[in-house]
């Protein structure tokens, strides 16, 4: 068969494709047929020598096709929620050790350096500048708490700040966790130690002291939760490279990311939570019973979600 | 060695279709990196000058601003990769997009870590850690490639149907191998974008072919494509 009686049997189908690789999903119904169909002309055309251009016309189109009938994801409308319910705590609870270590990277610097300023408040000096320790203490004495973000607009103003702030250390911490784990160690290391100066230097002076702690209380609950993640994440990203067990590095990397993700989108969530509640509501004006209070009840819903949601139900595991 | 020396990758179909991928290299993907920086300033700025005027109070707007900015920093790659094919403003312009290793659309498990990644590539400074493992990778990956299973590569552009040369079909005096038939067929669907000089060049050293030269030969070659064709 010469070119042009192929062209002429077969041009109707490749131009009907065409058609309706430019459409969106409707009346994609007929394309596995006509897929395979203009395989088979892509082949015969190679075969028979038919010139470079329709064989690279019909190559084109066949990957088109390629892309449209395999690079479909299965819909998955409540994967959010699964991994919300099931996969953050489980895998969570599967890092423990690594959890342990990044608690003890935060929690260990904190309270060494807070009793450390507890003991002799010069010692604060070693690890903050003057000019940041009256920085904090203005912010939260008594006199400014209430003035200082002028209503609701200071609130959101506040809102959008911690957003952009907070979970982009989040995430900057799971990524730069991959050389070696060692820049996400340092990350929550040098939070840790931040939180223990200014925690035992403001809990000094009976006048900021419960000041700072009830504004602190509640969200705490979910930024330190939101902080430890990432570094978990991270760390495990870095483990996978120093540390690949069976697989390759290359392999361990994206096995580690994959498993990960979930955690990382579950850091994200709880600091875009902490935000909130540190905008709206630790600022606010309640006495500090209630949020005691609530923080009480926050961080119970933490400990109880990592510790006991998503088990035994007999789910497998996202991918 | 064919295969050996090309530096394309390629993925077989299940339908036994070779797909061939040309990974993108690092300069190329600066300049799709430089296109979007630029745009997003641009756009950032553009915003900013409108929320400025439309929003009066300083405090909302900068409420405002920061969330956009958070979407606008961390999102903006990732919606461009899953909506519009793989590729951001940048990539668009120069011609690269993303996809998975095994060649399809990415989707956003991948899209988001190759994009949370790009702060380690950043690392330590001005995508340094990004470079030294685009130049020691084979596909030119970066950090966030390899951990998320993704390549930048070029897109090709739909190729056009040509038609076939307009002339009365001739007879070839003596058989052509394929290759050589494919050649002719080639060098026709090319004319458009070949000067008429070279062309004639072309035709007279097909003169064993043809017996003539210059116009007549160029003629003869012609009919004898369109020959093979009809």
């Amino acid at each position: 068969m010469k070119q042009a009686q192929f062209e002429a049997a077969y041009g109707p189908l490749w131009s009907e494709i065409d058609t309706l690789l430019d459409k969106r999903a409707e009346g994609r119904e007929a394309l596995p047929e006509q897929y395979r169909r203009l395989c088979q002309c892509l082949a015969l055309a190679s075969q028979r020598g038919y010139s470079p251009q329709l064989v690279s016309y019909l190559h084109g189109l066949v990957a088109r096709c390629h892309h449209a009938l395999y690079g479909v994801a299965a819909e998955r409308p409540t994967v959010l929620l699964q991994w919300l319910r099931l996969d953050l705590p489980r895998r969570v609870r599967a890092e423990w050790k690594l959890l342990l270590l990044v608690l003890l990277c935060l929690l260990g610097p904190a309270i060494a350096i807070g009793l450390l300023v507890w003991h002799d408040s010069h010692n604060a000096f070693m690890f903050a500048s003057p000019e940041e320790l009256t920085r904090m203490h203005q912010m939260y004495s008594p006199s400014s708490l209430k003035t200082g973000r002028g209503g609701s607009e200071g609130d959101l103003q506040m809102f959008g700040h911690y957003i952009w702030n907070n979970v982009s250390i989040g995430f900057r911490t799971f990524a730069s966790g991959i050389f070696g784990g060692v820049p996400a160690l340092l990350s929550v290391l040098f939070n840790g130690m931040k939180m223990g100066v200014v925690a035992a230097w403001l809990s000094l002076d009976p006048a900021t002291r419960s000041n700072f702690w009830s504004f602190v209380v509640t969200h705490s609950s979910f930024e330190l939760t939101g902080l430890v993640l990432s570094g978990v994440a991270g760390l495990r990203l870095g483990m996978a490279l120093v540390k690949p067990g069976r697989l390759s590095r290359r392999r361990a990397l994206q096995e580690a990311s994959i498993e990960m993700y979930p955690v990382v989108a579950g850091a994200a969530l709880l600091t875009v939570l902490a935000a909130f509640f540190e905008a709206f509501w630790s600022a606010s004006g309640f006495p500090p019973a209630v949020k005691y209070s609530v923080g009480a009840v926050c961080w119970a819903l933490v400990f109880l979600f990592f510790g006991f949601a998503g088990r035994g139900k007999g789910v497998h595991a996202t991918r | 060695m064919n295969f050996l020396l090309d530096g394309r990758l390629s993925l077989t179909t299940p339908e036994g279709v070779r797909l061939q991928l040309v990974p993108a290299g690092p300069v190329v993907r600066a300049y799709a990196w430089a296109i979007d920086f630029v745009a997003w300033g641009m756009g950032a700025s553009f915003l900013i000058s409108i929320l400025g005027a439309v929003i009066p109070s300083p405090k909302l707007f900068s409420a405002v601003t920061a969330i956009l900015f958070f979407f606008a920093y961390w999102a903006y790659p990732v919606l461009c990769e899953v909506y519009a094919g793989g590729r951001t403003l940048g990539k668009h312009i120069i011609g690269l997009q993303v996809l998975r290793a095994d060649g399809l659309p990415v989707r956003w498990r991948e899209s988001v870590l190759r994009n949370l990644l790009l702060v380690a590539d950043f690392l330590p400074l001005l995508y340094a850690s990004g470079l030294l493992a685009m130049l020691s990778d084979r596909h030119f990956r970066r950090l966030g490639d390899i951990v998320a299973g993704t390549q930048v590569v070029y897109r090709d552009k739909p190729p056009k149907r040509v038609d076939v040369p307009d002339a009365a079909p001739l007879p070839l005096p003596f058989p052509l191998t394929p290759e050589q038939q494919r050649a002719l067929a080639d060098l026709f669907a090319r004319e458009s974008r070949l000067p008429h000089a070279r062309m004639l060049e072309l035709a007279d050293i097909a003169e064993p072919l043809t017996g003539r030269d210059g116009d007549a030969s160029l003629e003869r070659l012609r009919g004898m494509a369109a020959g093979l064709v009809r």
